[in-house]
């Protein structure tokens, strides 16, 4: 983490939508957006969350070098599990892993510190995706017009790790509801997060929904400005 | 006239609700319900359109969606099918491909004048003199086309959707919902689409005057409705097949791409017309027509009929005439013997008038409609017997003759088809995976049999799923023929249409084979049947069956035309839906939108092509921006370059592999240019290799190459299993160029990097932190003076491009986009790959064979440069100048070189160079031209040639000195 402000890939957008701005995991998020947030959620909201840090690792030592060092391994490809402190650790392949932490965990920097520029068999991969949360109740109807996976097939405890193209976008997903509503989480290269927002939030409102604030996501929302 | 019946046991309208529209100049009422033909039928209208070439009056041919000269204009919604449309109220309809109204239309003297335009006239008239082709095209484009399109129309959205589903059913006739229940009660979770508003298929409307039907379609309706796993959807179209059914459904909303993982195809057949002069003539229609007016809409389709059979359906057609108080004047069955099925026997006991062995010779007319049928009996060889024909007054003609299978969605899905003799018909004769028949598309039609067929479709798809299921019911076809042979009938003054669509004729067929167009898909190409709206669902069975018979085969031999989807008109904005346009943006736009960047497409991502400066035009903004880097500092937005990460004990080897250039031998710490060339040894890429260290590089690739650098890269180490691992970093890394003579004083106070020429010489690599964040430093000089690139995480990039702008201030930072940079290194004689290069270009043609190491053990396209080097090379790549005087016009970029007024040539790049004072330029030329001593000549646009010589590059700063010293 360096000491300097981080930008999200979304902020030019979130800016347009008068936020009140909060600093989380060092990058400047939406608090939350100066409209009506509840009637998004319950129906189908777009937020950013690509402030978590992330780390990414591959090679074909990488497996057994994250249980070298007591991290939980996804045991198949295209799954994943919770980390100890709430995150993420992904299986994208035989040798490749994406980890992100939760709001407070420290697993992908304490990854990155460790592994330097690589090891013998490991190698680093630098991750700066874009972070974006759907959730809401009709979040299916949202996802049916951009992307041909059938998310119905993904209950609510489901550990799958869907790579797939959305709207034309190399896209990782997964499911994670939030707070019982069904929410999915998506990454992207960040060079196509506003394109990617654009078209989520366009059919978001179509349906009645649209962008919410990263404070609605988070336990606490950072500090605020 | 009011033909509207006392109500019907399950009609579709709603007689409570009453709607009004116009049609042409009438005033009409309808019903909720109604569809626009039937309305209009209702309302005693029976011409409801023009044909599409000799402009014939026409009227209800099938009810069933097919009614291609039945088609309206309302409003700005051109070509509504008016079989199908719903009614709504205060409509404003009109008919299409009219000139003054479908009363008075003025091109209805086209039918007079058809002797003179057989089919493909237009192919052996109109070619010269070719000076009156424009006249022509006026002519022809006045004349053709249905509907009105309004290019005003505001844009409507239909957004595309997905869905998925274990089976999907199309079809939600008795053997359709027979399939959904047998798949539904297997577990399967069951999508039933049908094109009507409601599901029922025949059963709805082909009841042979009994309620037996009825019944069976309100107790399969009932199961169906209330199955828990069974969505149905109506009014939705299964237009198209794709693999892995993959199926394309359009309702009047959008287009749902369906993923099935199996579907049953349920959808019946086409019934098919009869063949005999005026067969077209308002009130002709088929059975089917009649028998859905009567019994979806309440509409009686004419008082008094003749019926034409070929199969034991038209008697079911007759008893439903009677049922409803129409006349029967008489039954004309093709067939020689007497049928001896319940539906013909309750006919004769009726005593309807039955001809067996005889045909209808000829409709006749009484105004625009038909007024009588000429019926003769049938020859042997099944021509009509003109001497002994009879004249039958009636106001409508029912044929009954036969159908075609609804087969689309099968062909598409490769499921082979064969004739079968005994049916007449094609029938599937190999299944595709996944992929079933049931019903009368596999040739079953008693009704019985249909519903045991769907069935069995229905279980064999759970199975297929891996779903517990039932025995399959036996399947057998009880029922004859329902598909006669031949119904079709010459007659010496033709218009016995086969293609109402395009009004073809018997005789349009017949000619076309004679000329030599004897194949199906020729035959289709040269006459054009079955390419109208209708795309041949009634006439491409007949006209197998014509081209059968002159060639004396077979239908099976001639065999079919292509399916492709979709197979079904569907509107443009629905194939539009919303427009998926992936862009790419770098971390730092918003930096250049504050800056005043007019941006570029460069691939997916958006650049600034310059930056517009107060008060300035475009090339002003660009000289400055320019001049601010040869003389003072600028910054550009490098970050669209690929950026590769390599590391691994064999990554040298690797990319010794991959690129023309050596890195084994380079020392950690430094760059290397890099070109990429593919098999046969044509560049394809290039950029920069940075040893970070003894087994770690970092490389970029071009713009526009990077995703597919990075998928070859990933391919070929699959293949050669080197111990690399390859990471693709393009969108997680900012990059940009800091260059200008002052751009090290710059930088020098952001980082605590030793800057000083010793310690990071030129091409030399460098990690540090700027700005508090960690990046990487490539002292590189792209546009040929003093520079780094550097490139740092994406989250972090706009705080250093905000230092880096406030440290710059004193400096005069400015920042340049594409056009300054492009300018710049043309000054420096770069080239760049995709604009200096093409799809054929070798390393020896675009002069940069000191990149290629030929002596390596192997690289991409080595062995094809050597091949390609033993011959003489036809261009090459080379400098030139512009005479300082050179006015008017200006060469551009793909102008022709010419040289003794041959081809020899031509730019690839061209610009002023404020720094030369003077025109520069790349292209390609002849290697007579370099032999010859230089001079050439473009032309440019209006043809002027203008002068130019070959010259050294770099035409800047050619020793390179200010790419090593900076203040």
């Amino acid at each position: 983490m360096t000491s300097v402000t981080r930008t999200s890939p979304l902020h030019d957008r979130v800016a347009a939508l008068n936020p009140r701005w909060c600093v989380v995991r060092g990058m400047r998020m939406a608090a939350s957006l100066g409209r009506d947030e509840t009637t998004a959620r319950e129906c189908v909201a777009v937020a950013d969350l690509s402030c978590l840090d992330k780390a990414g690792i591959k090679g074909p030592e990488a497996a057994s070098w994250l249980e070298s060092l007591g991290m939980p391994v996804p045991q198949q490809a295209n799954t994943w599990i919770e980390t100890p402190g709430g995150g993420v650790i992904a299986r994208l392949g035989r040798t490749e892993f994406f980890i992100e932490d939760a709001q407070s965990g420290d697993a992908a920097s304490r990854l990155r510190n460790v592994l330097g520029a690589g090891t013998s068999g490991v190698y680093p991969v630098i991750r700066q995706d874009a972070g974006i949360v759907l959730v809401g109740r009709h979040v299916n109807e949202l996802l049916v017009q951009t992307c041909n996976v059938d998310f119905q097939d993904l209950g609510s405890e489901s550990r799958t790790v869907v790579m797939t193209m959305m709207v034309g976008v190399a896209v990782l997903i997964i499911r994670q509801d939030q707070q019982s509503i069904p929410g999915f989480r998506i990454w992207c290269d960040s060079t196509y997060a506003p394109y990617l927002w654009d078209t989520l939030t366009g059919i978001a409102a179509e349906l009645g929904g649209g962008p919410i604030g990263t404070g609605a996501l988070l336990s606490e929302a950072g500090k605020l400005e | 006239m009011n033909a509207r019946l006392p109500p019907v046991a399950g009609e579709w309208i709603d007689r409570t609700k009453k709607l009004t529209f116009d049609f042409e100049s009438g005033h009409y009422e309808g019903f909720a319900g109604d569809t626009v033909t039937s309305a209009l039928l209702a309302a005693g209208v029976r011409v409801l359109g023009r044909s599409f070439k000799y402009h014939r009056a026409r009227g209800v041919l099938s009810m069933a969606n097919h009614d291609v000269n039945a088609m309206f204009q309302d409003g700005a919604r051109p070509n509504l099918r008016g079989d199908v449309e719903l009614l709504r109220d205060r409509m404003v309809l009109t008919a299409v491909n009219t000139f003054g109204g479908i009363t008075r239309d003025r091109a209805r003297v086209l039918d007079k004048l058809s002797a003179f335009l057989p089919v493909g006239f237009y192919y052996k008239a109109f070619h010269t003199p070719k000076a009156w082709f424009p006249f022509w095209e006026r002519v022809f484009r006045r004349a053709t086309g249905l509907g009105k399109l309004d290019l005003s129309t505001s844009r409507i959205r239909t957004p595309k959707r997905y869905d998925f589903c274990d089976v999907l059913v199309v079809g939600a006739g008795p053997s359709g919902m027979c399939a959904s229940l047998s798949a539904a009660d297997a577990g399967a979770s069951v999508v039933l689409v049908d094109e009507n508003a409601r599901i029922g298929g025949s059963l709805t409307y082909q009841r042979g005057g009994s309620d037996h039907a009825g019944a069976q379609l309100r107790d399969l309706e009932t199961r169906v409705n209330a199955h828990p796993n069974i969505i149905v959807r109506t009014g939705m179209l299964a237009a198209g097949w794709y693999t892995d059914n993959w199926v394309a459904l359009v309702d009047s909303d959008r287009m749902t791409k369906m993923r099935a993982r199996a579907v049953v195809v349920a959808t019946g057949v086409y019934e098919q017309p009869a063949v005999f002069r005026n067969n077209d003539l308002p009130g002709v229609m088929l059975a089917s027509a009649a028998q859905r007016l009567m019994y979806r809409y309440a509409v009686m389709p004419m008082s008094s009929a003749v019926v034409l059979c070929g199969n034991h359906d038209g008697y079911a057609a007759v008893l439903d005439l009677l049922a409803n108080g129409i006349r029967v004047e008489a039954v004309v069955d093709l067939r020689r013997g007497e049928g001896g099925t319940d539906e013909e026997a309750k006919v004769k006991k009726a005593g309807i008038r039955i001809h067996h062995g005889h045909c209808i010779y000829e409709a006749r007319a009484d105004g625009p409609a038909v007024g009588a049928a000429v019926v003769c009996p049938l020859l042997p060889g099944g021509e009509a017997d003109v001497s002994r024909s009879e004249i039958v007054a009636c106001n409508g003609i029912l044929m009954s003759v036969g159908y075609a299978p609804a087969a689309a969605l099968m062909y598409q899905a490769g499921v082979e088809m064969r004739f079968d003799s005994q049916v007449g018909q094609f029938v599937p004769e190999s299944p595709a995976e996944g992929l079933f028949a049931a019903g009368r598309v596999n040739g079953v039609y008693a009704l019985e049999d249909r519903q045991r067929d769907g069935s069995s479709a229905g279980i064999a798809a759970a199975k297929y799923l891996g779903l517990p299921a039932p025995v399959a019911p036996a399947v057998t076809r009880t029922v004859a023929s329902p598909n006669h042979p031949y119904p079709i009938f010459d007659h010496p003054r033709a218009k016995n249409f086969v293609d109402f669509d395009e009004d073809l004729q018997l005789k349009d067929l017949a000619n076309a084979a004679q000329e030599g167009f004897d194949n199906i898909e020729l035959l289709k190409r040269y006459t054009t049947i079955g390419m109208g709206p209708s795309q041949g669902k009634h006439s491409n069975m007949n006209a197998i069956r014509i081209l059968a018979k002159l060639l004396k085969t077979t239908p099976g031999e001639v065999g079919t035309t292509t399916s492709r989807p979709f197979y079904h008109p569907v509107p443009m904005s629905h194939l539009a839906g919303r427009g998926f346009t992936p862009y790419r943006q770098t971390p730092l736009h918003s930096r250049h939108e504050r800056a005043g960047a007019v941006f570029m497409h460069a691939g997916v991502w958006l650049r600034p092509e310059f930056y517009m400066a107060r008060g300035k035009t475009k090339l002003e903004s660009v000289r400055d921006e320019a001049a601010a880097v040869r003389t003072g500092v600028g910054i550009i937005d490098v970050g669209t370059l690929g950026k590769m990460e390599i590391s691994g004990p064999d990554a040298a080897a690797f990319l010794e592999r991959i690129y023309t250039g050596r890195f084994a031998n380079m020392k950690v710490g430094m760059t290397r240019y890099a070109l990429m060339l593919d098999e046969s040894g044509v560049i394809i890429d290039d950029g920069v290799v940075a040893r970070l260290g003894d087994q770690r590089f970092y490389f970029t690739t071009t713009t526009t190459g990077s995703a597919n650098v990075y998928r070859e890269m990933t391919r070929l180490n699959t293949v050669w299993s080197m111990r690399v691992g390859i990471v693709n970093s393009t969108g997680a890394y900012a990059a940009v160029n800091l260059a200008g003579p002052r751009s090290r004083l710059l930088l020098a106070g952001l980082t605590d990097l030793d800057f000083s020429s010793e310690a990071f010489p030129y091409l030399g690599v460098r990690e540090a932190n700027v700005a508090g964040v960690p990046a990487r430093f490539l002292r590189v000089g792209f546009v040929g003076e003093y520079g780094y690139e550097i490139h740092m995480p994406a989250d972090c990039a706009c705080a250093i491009w905000d230092a880096l702008m406030e440290a710059g201030r004193v400096h005069g930072i400015r920042p340049f986009g594409v056009e300054a940079q492009r300018l710049l290194r043309l000054e420096k004689g770069h080239v760049i790959i995709g604009q200096d290069t093409d799809g054929l270009t070798t390393p020896r043609e675009a002069a940069v064979e000191w990149a290629v190491k030929m002596d390596k053990t192997f690289f991409i396209g080595q062995r094809s440069l050597k091949i390609v080097q033993r011959k003489s090379p036809k261009t090459r790549l080379v400098g030139f100048t512009l005479d300082s005087a050179t006015e008017g016009t200006i060469p551009r970029e793909c102008h022709l070189v010419i040289r003794n007024g041959e081809l020899a040539g031509r730019i690839t790049s061209v610009a002023w160079s404020p720094a030369l004072e003077k025109h520069i330029g790349l292209a390609f030329v002849s290697p007579e031209i370099v032999a010859g001593g230089g001079g050439f000549f473009i032309r440019v646009d209006g043809g002027k040639m203008v002068p130019a010589r070959i010259a050294n590059t770099p035409f800047y700063d050619p020793a390179g000195e200010r790419q090593k010293s900076a203040i």
